[in-house]
This record gives C-alpha cells, sequence and structure tokens, in this order.
C-alpha cells in the first residue's frame, strides 16, 4: 500500500486529540490583532511615505534660513517644477498602494495571492527608488543653487583650482553614493527578512510550471 | 447585523474547527505554534468573512483560507524550534526502528511529511483531505497535469525520507 494511503487511512483519527475551542475562545481570537506579512507590509508602506514626508517638509518647519533659501529658490522653475512633480507622484503613489492593497485577497488561489503581495512590495519599492533618485538629482542641483546664490560660496568656488574643484565634485558624489547604498542595503534587509518564506514558496509554485 | 454575522460565524468555524487543527498540525510542530496560527487562520476567515457568499460550501472556503495563512500569510516561523525537536523524535525512532507496528509508521510518517516544504504539505493536506486534483490546482494556482507530477514526486520525496 501507497504510504500516503496508509495516513490517508488513519488521518481523521488523529481529530480526536485535538483542542475543542469553544465559542467564547473563538470570539476571543476574532478580536486579537493580526500578525500578518500584509499587516507588516501594510505598516512599513505607512512608515515609508511618513519618513520621506517628514524627511521632505521637517527643514522647512526648523530652519529659517532653509525656508527663505527655498522660498527663493521656487523662483526658479526647475526647482518649483520638482517640488510639483513630487507631490504628484507622492499622491498617485498612495493610490496605487491602496488598489494594491485591495487587490490582496485571501481567498484567491496561493499563486494569486502572493503575487498580489508582491505586487504592492514593488510599489512600495518603487516608491523607495523615485525617492532615492529625487535625493540624487536634488544633491548636486542643490550645489548649483548654492552657487548661484550664495555670494560667498561663488566665490569660493570661483577661487578653486581644477584640482579643488575635482575634490569638491568627487567628495559629494561619494557622499551621495555611500548614502544611497545605506538605504539600498536598509530595504534588502527589510524585505529580505520579511518576504523570504514567501519567495521560497512562490519559486516552488513557479519551478512546477517549467 | 454585524453582531448576527459574528455569531453565525462562530457558529460554524466551532462546528468545522477541525480543518484548521488540521492544517496546523501539519505546518507547526509544537502547542504555541499551533495555537497561534489557529488564531492566525481564525482572524484571517473572519476577514473574509463578509465576502462569503455561501456558493462554496464554509468547509471549502476554509481550507483555501487556511492553507494561504499557513503558506503565504504566517510570519512566526519557529524555526530554530522546530529543528531542534526534529532530531530528538529522529533519533528516538531509530531506536525502536524494527517494531513494525501501524502505529509507528504512521508515527515515522508523520515525521516524514513535517519535513517537506510548505507547498508540498499543502498537496498532502489536500491529497488526505480527499480533494481532487481539480481543487487541488484550483486552491494553489497550478495547473492539473502540474499538480499530479508534483504529487508523484512528494510521494517520491516521501519514500526517500522514509528508506534512505
Amino acid at each position: 500500500m501507497d504510504e500516503l494511503d496508509l495516513l490517508k487511512k488513519n488521518w481523521t483519527k488523529g481529530e480526536e486529540g485535538f483542542k475543542s475551542f469553544s465559542n467564547t475562545d473563538i470570539y476571543t481570537m476574532l478580536h486579537k490583532k493580526s500578525s500578518s506579512i500584509v499587516k507588516t507590509l501594510f505598516y512599513i508602506s505607512i512608515a515609508e511615505f511618513a519618513f520621506w514626508i517628514l524627511v521632505n517638509t521637517l527643514p522647512y518647519f526648523l530652519s529659517e534660513t532653509y525656508r527663505e533659501k527655498l522660498v527663493t529658490s521656487y523662483e526658479n522653475p526647475l526647482f518649483l517644477g520638482l517640488s510639483v512633480l513630487s507631490i504628484v507622484v507622492i499622491l498617485v503613489f498612495i493610490y496605487l498602494l491602496f488598489k494594491a492593497y485591495k487587490s490582496i485577497s485571501i481567498t484567491d488561489n496561493a499563486k494569486k495571492l502572493m503575487e498580489s503581495i508582491f505586487r504592492t512590495r514593488k510599489v512600495i519599492k518603487y516608491y523607495v527608488i523615485f525617492n532615492l533618485v529625487m535625493i540624487f538629482i536634488s544633491i548636486p542641483l542643490s550645489l548649483y543653487f548654492e552657487f548661484q546664490q550664495n555670494i560667498e560660496f561663488h566665490d569660493q568656488v570661483a577661487a578653486m583650482n581644477s584640482a579643488q574643484t575635482l575634490m569638491m565634485l568627487a567628495v559629494t558624489v561619494v557622499i551621495t553614493g555611500v548614502l544611497l547604498l545605506i538605504f539600498w542595503l536598509f530595504y534588502r534587509l527589510i524585505y529580505g527578512i520579511l518576504l523570504r518564506r514567501l519567495n521560497k514558496n512562490y519559486d516552488e509554485l513557479k519551478k512546477l510550471e517549467v | 447585523m454585524n453582531k448576527e454575522l459574528e455569531h453565525s460565524f462562530v457558529e460554524q468555524l466551532q462546528k468545522h474547527q477541525n480543518i484548521v487543527h488540521k492544517v496546523c498540525r501539519l505546518y507547526t510542530n509544537n502547542a504555541d505554534a499551533h495555537n497561534d496560527l489557529f488564531q492566525e487562520i481564525t482572524i484571517q476567515l473572519w476577514r473574509a468573512y463578509p465576502k462569503f457568499r455561501g456558493d462554496a460550501k464554509f468547509s471549502t472556503w476554509m481550507y483555501r483560507v487556511g492553507l494561504n495563512t499557513a503558506i503565504t500569510l504566517y510570519r512566526k516561523s519557529k524555526r530554530r524550534i522546530r529543528t531542534q525537536e526534529f532530531d530528538a523524535v529522529e533519533f528516538k525512532i531509530k531506536a525502536e526502528e524494527y517494531d513494525d507496528t501501524e502505529e509507528q509508521q504512521l508515527k515515522l510518517l508523520y515525521q516524514a511529511v513535517h519535513q517537506l516544504n510548505d507547498i508540498e504539505k499543502a498537496l498532502v493536506f489536500l491529497y488526505l483531505e480527499d480533494k481532487d486534483y481539480r481543487e487541488i490546482s484550483a486552491t494553489l494556482g497550478i495547473s492539473e497535469v502540474n499538480a499530479r507530477v508534483k504529487m508523484n514526486r512528494v510521494k517520491k520525496k516521501l519514500r526517500t525520507i522514509l528508506n534512505p
């Protein structure tokens, strides 16, 4: 006889050993908090939005000089354009994320469920990438503005020889690079740990199709 | 209305709770983890319940939500504890290898099934629950042919685990 058939024959017998939860037990469970991946993903995305919105707005409220600078830089169409773009992008991402969450349904088949979780994760990922790109653009841009508007800085840079200018550029590039790398590693770690098992199971299902 | 819904849900789940227990038995290895997974499945079932239209049987619907929770949503992995327990149990079973009663065989089989990966366990579970390949394929989102192929591989794998 097939091994599994032996197990099948006895499968229901083991049920007698189960602890039977009463209605009250089940009521209590209903109101407990879920610890599912989707819930965690949801919290991470909220934190993500909060973090990037804070990063972008906090200096405005905290530093008067920054605020003044910002007001003058809005006169520049490029800077204004970028700011409007980032607000539009945030709104688009909130909408996409909302849609992605709505599409996660536990009653889908396993593969489809996993795919909709991955899709949600991707939306968050793209949002992070967008912010990193914005950092990447805004650092040289703000240097340029500083150069244009801050006479002291302008004179300093103008007085530099080419080796010094190169040095300054190199330092800027390295700092930006390190900053981006830290962010990137941080995200890899969070999502790596959170979705490790899901990835493994999804691969297992995918493998069947080949 | 909400109270009524809650009441009918609790009644039905109470009646069919063994399905959830069986999923937990397959995917966890100690009582704490078992109860933890049971609770998570209950929460997920309750969340999905307003959309349950009754066109499928409550129990059938439970299989899907239960398995999905176990293989996709559930986060608390107690891997370290699991392997330790395994070693201990396996050692004990080896010592009694010549006791060839059906009960012993069953015990070994359970151990072997526990060593399968999450997807393989899902297949075994549905098979043990007497589901046909159509339903297995619909639950996991793979084709019927692939479900059959995979099932055969799982059987082979079990045989290898049992007779190394």
